[in-house]
Formats: C-alpha cells, structure tokens, sequence
C-alpha cells in the first residue's frame, strides 16, 4: 500500500514534469480563455444592467463576474479525453511493458492521467489568473469572499482535480475494449460542461432542480469551488458540498476499478 | 521443482479480416471475417534456477508469445505454467515483481525525461531501499558503460546506447529471473560483446536464470548451454547446441547460421 503510494508519487512526479513541457499549447488555450471570459463579462453586464430591479438573481454581479473568471482556472481539469496516450498504448502493444510493472494498472493509470493535467492546469491557469488581475476595473477578478472560504476553495479545488481524475480514469476505462468514435466523447465533454457550471452557473438555473444540480457528479468540477470563492455558499455549509465531492470521487473509482479489471481480461497485448 | 515448468501452452489469436473482392471495404463495416491463427501448439518445458536459455526458430514462430505468456502479460487458452511457484497472469504484481523483462522492439524507458530519472522511477515502483538501488546503479552503469548516459533523454539514445539503458532497467530490482526478446537487435559488434559478458557474469554471480530469443546464432553459442527450437508453435529440439549442430549439419564444421537455415528447410518451417 505505501509502497503503491510511492510509486504513484514517483510517476506523478515523473509525468508531470513532461506534461509542463507542452507550455506553448496551454498557453494558446489561454488566450482563448480570457478572451471568452471577457465576452461572458460583458455579456453578464449587459443582461444585469437591463434586468435591474425586474428580476431577483440568486448571484450579485459580482459573484457572477468572479466565477467567470474562476471557472476558467479550472477548466483545465475538464479534460476527459486522456485515455488517447492509454489507447495508444493498447493498439501498439506498449500496455505490455506497463503490465510488467508489479503496479496495479489502475491506480498507474490514474497516477498518470491526473499528472498529464498539470502542465496545462500550471500554464493555462496561471495565465488566466494573471490576466484577471490585470484586467483593471469591474471586468477583472474579485477577491475571494472570504479568508476561511478562500481556504475551503483551495481544499475542494484539491477535491475536484481527485474528481475529474477518477473520472477520467472511468472513462478511459470504458473506452478501453471498444471502439466508438469521437461521437460520444464530445457528447460526454458538453454534458460535463453543462452540469458542471462551465457554461453557466448552476446557482442561475431555475430553482425547483436546484438540489438535483447540486448533488450531480459534475457540480463538484467547476461549480462548487467556484461558489466557495464568490461566497455563494459560506463557509459553513462547506463540509456537505467537498463530501459531495468525496462521494463521487469513490464512486468513480470503484467503478473504474472494476470496468478496467473486466476489460483487462480481454486485452491481447499487441507485437512482437 | 524447477523454476519455469510450461505443460501444454497453447494460445490462437483471432484475426478479423475483410471480406475480399470489390465490395469488400464494405461489406467489412458490417461483417468481419474471424480467423483464428494458432500462435503455440502445445508446448511444454521446464527451465531449472540459474539456466541461461536460448529461445531460437523462424520468424512468427511464438517465441515473442511464449515470453509474454511467461511474462504473465498474456493468457494462454489451455495448459498450465508455473513460474518461481505462481500462475503467472494470475498473480500478475507479484509474479512481475520477481522477473525482469526486455522487449526489444519497446522501451520501457521515458521518452522526454532524462534516463535517470526512469531509473529512480523504477526504484520506487519496486520499492528498493535507497542504499541497495545505489550500490546496484553504480555496479549495473558500470557493467554496461552507461554512465555517462544517465542525464540523456531516451529520445536522444542510438539504439545500442538504450538498449543497454534498458538492461540496466530490467535488472535494477535484482530479478532472480530475466526474459529478454531479442536483446540483441540492432546492437554494435562492442555493444553485443558487452552485453553478453555482462549477462554471463550477472548469472555466474548472482545465479539469474535468462530466457533469450534471438535470431543471432552468436549469442546462443556465447551464452547459451541450452537451446530450445520453437517452429509453428511447438517445441521442435531442446538441448545443447552441440546435439542440434550433430542432427542438422551437412558437414563437420558448418557455419551455425547454415545449420539452422538448414533446419528451418527441414523441418519445413
Ligand atoms: N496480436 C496478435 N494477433 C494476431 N496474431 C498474432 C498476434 N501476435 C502474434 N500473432 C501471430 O502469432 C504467431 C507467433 O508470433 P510471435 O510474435 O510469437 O512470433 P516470433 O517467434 O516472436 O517471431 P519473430 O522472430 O518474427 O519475432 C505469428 O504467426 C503471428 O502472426
Ligand atoms: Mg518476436
């Protein structure tokens, strides 16, 4: 078990000072981030400006400003298409010598996956992040709303990367044996960020599927950390939202466990 | 009980084919031609502790797939092989924790970081106390005059140079056994010599047994006390190198290599 541990450190480690290799194509990603953030901001002031006094929204521009902004640190952990590196590895044969490590291929996996987001999470997000200070006046980023639900953010941004990761790894485990397009891949990706908060906050979307929105897998991506940070939710109702988070962590894992040890059964490992 | 004892292996791939003819790019998006190509037959060995092995025969003979079976990276369809006291693709993690393997034609090695850095990995995928992996790097480094390579990335490597890289990386942990496909492929006059003085002394010293498969005749004479001859996926001869050249040789003093050309020709290979 520590021993497991370990290794998993060691290629986390291992494979995130590759992934920081590729700074140029995170950084590309992040003009567009800040770009489409920047629309969103207007487009926010706009609609709120017009809507004064006539509607009553659950986020005060503010709020819906710095989550803008918030969402788009984290969407580099919505990356869901991983397993090419693992797929690539099964057609050419190279499972085998991953197979020859006396690792659990799961949790080498996941090791691996989770740490080829962190190049571009560094690159993208910090790009981003600066940009939201610079950005001068009511376009840029807020402070958090809190000390103590800054800190909480911190913790269930922790929470989410453990998310999207076990995710991730489920979804590479389903690919595994079968062939299906990139059909269902995107359809996975929009979905995700639909009832992630990526496209709007969920806090925004009408009240009575308010609870179910909350307790979907995909609110502890983006939304919940991000309602941490604005102060949508206090701190003190923070420990049900990262359980949410938890809980869907060890779902995810368990069910990718299994699927990939049923599919590993069936894997021929290629060449020779 | 001897340390490998195969009975029996069989394993048939399934090749899915499409249909020929003009309409057969088709036909093919809806229906596959399943084929099943027989890979080993029925074969059956058993390798004592501290035997240096040579695995020889024609091209798509199923030397590659005996090694993965032993490997326990495959699953045969029938028969039974017990390694070191393990099924092998039962007990994957602790069965590969004990054997070292290099696959010629991949790299176990990170592309893009540099080799040292696979190493350390390596040494704590196998969980070896810092001071043991020190020792064994330097004495392994050495051996296979890599040293100087250690800060390289393993996209930077010849051929050779990784191949010994990855030599080292097989027998970091201390494998009391050791499965090489072909070790030698594409490796210098120097680089071959090297290897083979390095895995004799390894097995004089700390008595690993090695499974090799080549198609280099040198190699076996070098190394090997015992060849097995795998030829459509059965064991045809298993023996000295000597019994071969006696039932094969046209001649007193034939080249090797005409030996087992000769042999292939024979046995209709
Ligand atoms: N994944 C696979 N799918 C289908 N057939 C396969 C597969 N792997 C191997 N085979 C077939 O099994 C047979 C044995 O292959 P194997 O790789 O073991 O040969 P080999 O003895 O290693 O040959 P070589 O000397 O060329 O490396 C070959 O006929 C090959 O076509
Ligand atoms: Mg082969």
């Amino acid at each position: 078990m520590k021993r497991t541990l370990r290794a998993c450190l060691s290629l986390f480690r291992i494979r995130a000072a590759e992934s920081l290799q590729y700074r140029l194509a995170a950084l590309s990603g992040a003009v567009v981030s800040i770009v489409w953030t920047l629309i969103e901001v207007t487009v926010y002031i706009v609609f709120y400006t017009y809507a004064e006094g006539r509607a009553n929204f659950s986020l005060t521009l503010g709020q819906v400003i710095a989550y803008s902004w918030v969402k788009e640190l984290l969407y580099a952990l919505l990356v869901f298409n991983i397993d090419d590196e693992i797929r690539g590895k099964i057609i050419s044969g190279d499972v085998g010598v991953e197979l020859c490590r006396p690792l659990d291929l799961y949790w080498h996996w996941f090791a691996k996956s989770s740490a080829g987001r962190v190049g571009t999470l560094t690159f993208r997000s910090g790009a981003v992040l600066l940009a939201g200070i610079l950005i001068p006046g009511q376009y840029g980023m807020t402070l958090p709303a809190s000390l103590p639900g800054f800190l909480l953010f911190l913790l269930s941004v922790g929470c989410a990367f453990l998310l999207c990761s076990a995710f991730g790894a489920l979804v590479s485990a389903v690919r595994l044996g079968i062939t299906w397009g990139d059909g269902p891949t995107y359809m996975l990706i929009l979905l995700g960020h639909v009832l992630s908060g990526g496209y709007l906050p969920l806090q925004l979307w009408p009240d009575f599927i308010q609870t179910a929105l909350l307790y979907q897998p995909f609110a502890g991506m983006i939304d919940i950390p991000a309602r941490l940070y604005v102060g949508s939710a206090a701190p003190a109702e923070a420990v049900p939202f990262l359980l949410v988070q938890i809980g869907w962590s060890a779902v995810f894992v368990a069910v990718g466990r299994l699927v990939m040890s049923r599919r590993l059964k069936n894997v021929i490992v290629q060449g020779g | 009980m001897p340390q490998i004892e195969l009975s029996g292996i069989r394993k048939a791939f399934k090749v899915y084919e499409r249909p020929a003819g003009r309409w057969g790019l088709l036909k093919g998006a809806f229906k596959r031609e399943v084929r099943s190509v027989t890979a080993l037959d029925g074969v059956s060995f058993s390798v004592g502790e501290g035997e240096l092995v040579g695995l020889i025969g024609p091209n798509g003979a199923g030397k590659s797939t005996t090694v993965k079976v032993m490997s326990g990276i495959l699953t045969p369809d029938a028969g039974s092989c017990v390694i070191n006291g393990r099924v092998p693709w039962k007990a994957r993690v602790a069965h590969v924790s004990e054997i070292g393997v290099v696959f010629g034609q991949r790299s176990q090695l990170w592309w893009d970081v540099p080799v040292s850095d696979s190493f350390s990995l390596l040494r704590d995928i196998y969980g070896i106390p810092r001071e043991r992996y020190e020792s064994r790097l330097g004495g392994l480094c050495g051996a296979l005059e890599v040293d100087s390579l250690l800060k390289t990335p393993a996209r930077q490597l010849s051929l050779g140079q990784r191949m010994r890289c990855e030599l080292v990386a097989a027998l970091l942990h201390s494998p009391k056994l050791l499965f090489l496909d072909e070790p030698t492929i594409g490796l210098d006059a120097v680089s071959k010599l090297a290897l083979r003085a390095f895995l004799k002394d390894e097995n004089a010293r700390s008595g690993v047994t090695a499974l090799l498969t080549t198609h280099d005749m040198d190699d076996i004479e070098a190394l090997c006390s015992r060849v097995m001859v795998i030829g459509r996926g059965k064991l045809l001869y298993d023996g000295g190198l000597p019994g071969l050249r006696e039932r094969y040789a046209a001649y007193e003093g034939q080249d090797t290599d005409e030996v087992i050309a000769r042999m292939y020709e024979e046995e209709a290979l």
